[in-house]
């Protein structure tokens, strides 16, 4: 039973350390602000946004309006 | 951000808290029940399972019964359970104190049978219905499991063992059909399913 | 992270380096999954079958009902689930980081190790060595091989993580880090507690759903959703509707889908408070839900019409619907009033596969049919094998989830509720006057069907979902011959509209002249 309690104690004491530094980290650089820039992240600076990005072999992808980036 | 900080901890201990609640606390409610014994028959209730029960039950979980019998008689207010005659009363806590593993089960394609022994005590019965259920239940989806008996040639005596096969269940003439340790184990195990004890809850007396 | 910027006209390039150094390490995962998807499908074709003809290969131990149905499950959740999961997830994080593939050798080997244990585990469950618990049948020494394997991918995540050139970390990011982390830590616990140091009876129970529904919801519901957040934006060419509510929503999952397990025993020998309390984390789970979902609409909206044009498109947002219906049916299905019916019947089988398989594995669909093509530089073969397998993998799921969810529902009702079998009443009083009557008779606690008219009430349903088995398997293999196709560079080579020509100078000049126009307009 102690071996029991002993893992018990050190699991979670690893998961709240770890927890508690990558919320540390998230908020000091900034991962809870600039959400635009979050959610323009996964584009290059040079893909255009508003273009399909993927297609059927046989069929020709329709012309989308560009838009700006924020 | 000091905000984030604070809501940001408080989801971790929420989700260690999970943990907690659903995996420690429960463990040390239920770690400390134990069998109450039965001063007029002098038995336990629940017994510990006896060395063929329990191979028995490793039978059960090789050949996955557990995949469509549940073993669990379930009190509520929308289920039919009590009334079905699968049980006298709620399964409990204490009912399990000797499964390793569990085997509550999830499915029921065929019934329940958390008091199986109390309903089918007879050895016969069972061991038919393991060799084809469509002779003791016909149009049951149960897989027939004749893996689990020997059909060997008649020396001598027919032995004590043999099914009492008719029609067309019967095998050839001048051969027989004896279940394997396995097979006794099995109907071992199952004649042994019965939660019909009272349990004597605290402050009770 | 503090590298210089790259000049634009670079980036096509890059993006394709990055591709290329995936390449051996995510087909090996790939191509191993799809191996264990066709034996996953044929097992679960087996065990359908098993279901209206119990004779149906019942003479062998090794392939009864009881060993094929784990079998089916672990190879399909450990086999293809878990590893076509790893090979999506490292794409995606080389590419969110912006960096190649560091050690591709380590990937490899757990691949290998990981294809190991899942074959000695699988043998081991024919064989009769299965555990018996469900979601964890595996024997202790084939739960380490693909402890050791997760370790290496999780090891190798954060390793790739530290080197990344782009700072901000993408919501997908986010479920990359919680499923590569939670899954792990659940599986040793569980295997500590239920296996080396066994705690007592029920307890047990509550530790294997507490597992079972994590794994789900701690794993394989982040995956799919990682995939989800970057395929849909990253396709239609349109950021997420909103990337605060992306947060939000997984927020608010870590804190609520941990405490959902416990419905799997409602009204069962469990202490009632624990069971109240996953009834209240299952239905707050519907904030989540209700997140990704507005989300995935929002993005979507205008652009409903491109799911012509796209597989991926298809598949994902396909995906993305399923795990709307299937979380708001689990919120349900965890009521008492409902759950208590209809639990221990083909309707939880339903459920199950419209989580799994209509989310979970239609969302790797559709985020193979984006990467496979980037990481060998061919595009697909054929538009019909393509069309084949969207038909056949979405009518199959669509097919076996009404099935199972109607037939279940009446074997529930019949089992708890009903006066009558649902078929005598229909063949009475014909099929609205019949239902009426049927419903009429209900009433609590009604034990009054005899079971094996149930049993038989349900096998024109299970003949059904063998039918929805087989459209899945043919999906499945037009989706296996479209990779074998691309791998060995079999069928056309084209350039164009899949756009993803790795260094094709016209493409990225085009874009880039394009870009210039957007920002003048």
């Amino acid at each position: 039973m102690t071996t029991y309690y002993v893992l018990v104690f050190t699991v979670l004491t690893f998961f709240f350390g770890s927890v508690i530094y990558a919320l540390h980290w998230s908020v000091r650089t900034g991962q809870f602000s600039r959400f635009q820039e979050g959610a323009e992240s996964i584009f290059d600076d040079e893909e255009p946004i508003g273009r399909l990005n993927d297609c059927f072999p046989d069929l020709e992808p329709p012309e989308l309006p560009l838009r700006k980036r924020a | 951000m000091n905000t984030a900080i604070r809501i940001f901890i408080g989801v971790f201990l929420t989700f260690a808290t999970a943990w907690i609640g659903l995996v420690l606390v429960p463990h040390w409610q239920l770690k400390d029940l134990q069998s109450q014994k039965d001063e007029a028959l002098g038995t336990l209730n629940p017994a510990p399972y006896t060395g063929l029960e329990a191979d028995g039950r490793r039978v059960y979980i090789d050949l996955g019964c557990t995949y469509c019998h549940t073993q669990q008689v379930r009190g509520g207010f929308y289920n039919a359970d009590l009334e079905r005659g699968w049980g006298s009363r709620r399964s409990h806590p204490l009912d399990y104190i000797y499964d390793e593993p569990q085997l509550l089960g999830t499915m029921r394609t065929g019934p329940d049978l958390a008091n199986i022994g109390v309903r089918q005590p007879s050895e016969e019965w069972h061991h038919l219905h393991f060799y084809d259920p469509q002779i003791t239940s016909p149009g049951s989806i149960m897989p027939p499991h004749r893996f689990l008996y020997e059909k060997r040639r008649i020396q001598g005596q027919p032995s004590a063992d043999a099914l009492p096969l008719t029609g067309e269940f019967a095998p050839e003439e001048g051969y027989e059909v004896v279940p394997t340790y396995r097979a006794k184990a099995l109907v071992a195990y199952m004649k042994r399913l019965d939660q019909s004890y009272d349990i004597v809850e605290e402050g009770d007396q | 992270m503090n590298a210089p910027p790259i000049p634009p006209e670079k980036l096509p390039e890059i993006r394709s380096e990055i591709d290329r150094s995936c390449s051996m390490p995510c087909l090996a995962w790939f191509a191993s999954s799809m191996f264990w998807l066709i034996v996953g499908t044929i097992f679960a074709i087996i065990a359908s079958i098993k279901m209206h003809n119990p004779e149906f290969l019942g003479d062998t131990a090794w392939l009864t009902f009881g060993r094929v149905r784990p079998a089916h499950l672990n190879v399909v959740a450990f086999g293809w689930g878990v590893p076509v999961a790893f090979g999506v997830l490292l794409w995606l994080q080389c590419r969110l980081c912006r960096v190649k593939m560091v050690w591709p050798g380590v990937i490899l080997a757990a691949v290998v190790i990981w294809n190991i244990g899942i074959t000695v585990g699988t043998i081991a469950i024919l064989a009769g060595k299965s555990l018996g618990i469900e979601w964890l049948e595996f024997p202790t020494y084939a739960a380490f091989l693909l402890f050791l394997s997760f370790a290496l991918v999780a090891v190798w995540s954060m390793m790739t993580f530290a080197q990344r050139r782009q700072d901000h970390v993408y919501v997908s990011q986010w479920y990359i880090f919680a499923g590569l982390f939670w899954f792990p830590w659940l599986y040793v616990t569980v295997q500590v507690l239920l296996i080396l140091l066994p705690v007592k009876g029920v307890t047990q129970a509550a530790i294997t759903w507490w597992f079972g529904h994590n794994a789900l919801g701690l794993w394989f519901t982040p995956c799919a959703l990682a995939a989800g957040y970057y395929f849909i934006p990253k396709v239609i060419g349109r950021p997420i509707y909103s990337y605060y509510l992306s947060l939000l929503g997984f927020w608010t999952l870590a804190i609520f889908y941990n405490w959902a397990g416990i419905h799997h025993l409602i009204a069962g020998p469990m202490p009632a408070w624990l069971v109240t309390t996953s009834i209240v984390g299952s239905m707050m789970m519907i904030i989540p839900v209700a997140a990704v979902a507005i989300n995935h609409h929002m993005t979507m909206r205008g652009n409903f019409k491109l799911l012509k044009y796209s597989p991926t498109l298809r598949f994902v947002v396909f995906g993305a619907m399923a795990y709307t219906l299937t979380s708001l049916q689990g919120s349900l299905m965890s009521l008492r009033a409902y759950n208590e019916p209809t639990h221990f019947t083909h309707h939880t089988i339903g459920h199950a596969h419209l989580g799994l398989y209509a989310f979970f594995t239609m969302t790797m669909f559709g985020a193979m049919y984006y990467i496979v093509p980037r990481l060998t530089g061919r595009e697909w073969a054929s538009s019909r094998l393509i069309r084949i397998h969207w038909w056949g993998s979405a009518g199959g799921i669509i097919f076996m989830f009404l099935v199972l969810t109607i037939g279940g529902f009446i074997q529930g009702f019949e089992m708890n509720q009903a006066s009558e079998s649902f078929e005598s009443a229909i063949d009475k009083h014909g099929f609205f006057g019949g239902l009426k009557q049927w419903f009429a008779g209900f009433q609590d606690r009604n034990g009054a069907v005899p079971f094996m008219e149930i049993v038989k009430g349900t096998i024109p349903y299970l003949i059904a979902r063998s039918v929805s088995g087989v459209m899945i398997l043919v999906g499945h293999l037009a989706f296996l011959a479209l990779m074998v196709m691309n791998i060995h560079a079999w069928g056309r080579k084209r350039f164009g509209p899949t756009l993803f020509q790795r260094g094709d100078k016209t493409y990225t000049r085009l874009m880039t002249d394009e870009l210039e126009e957007a920002k003048e307009a």
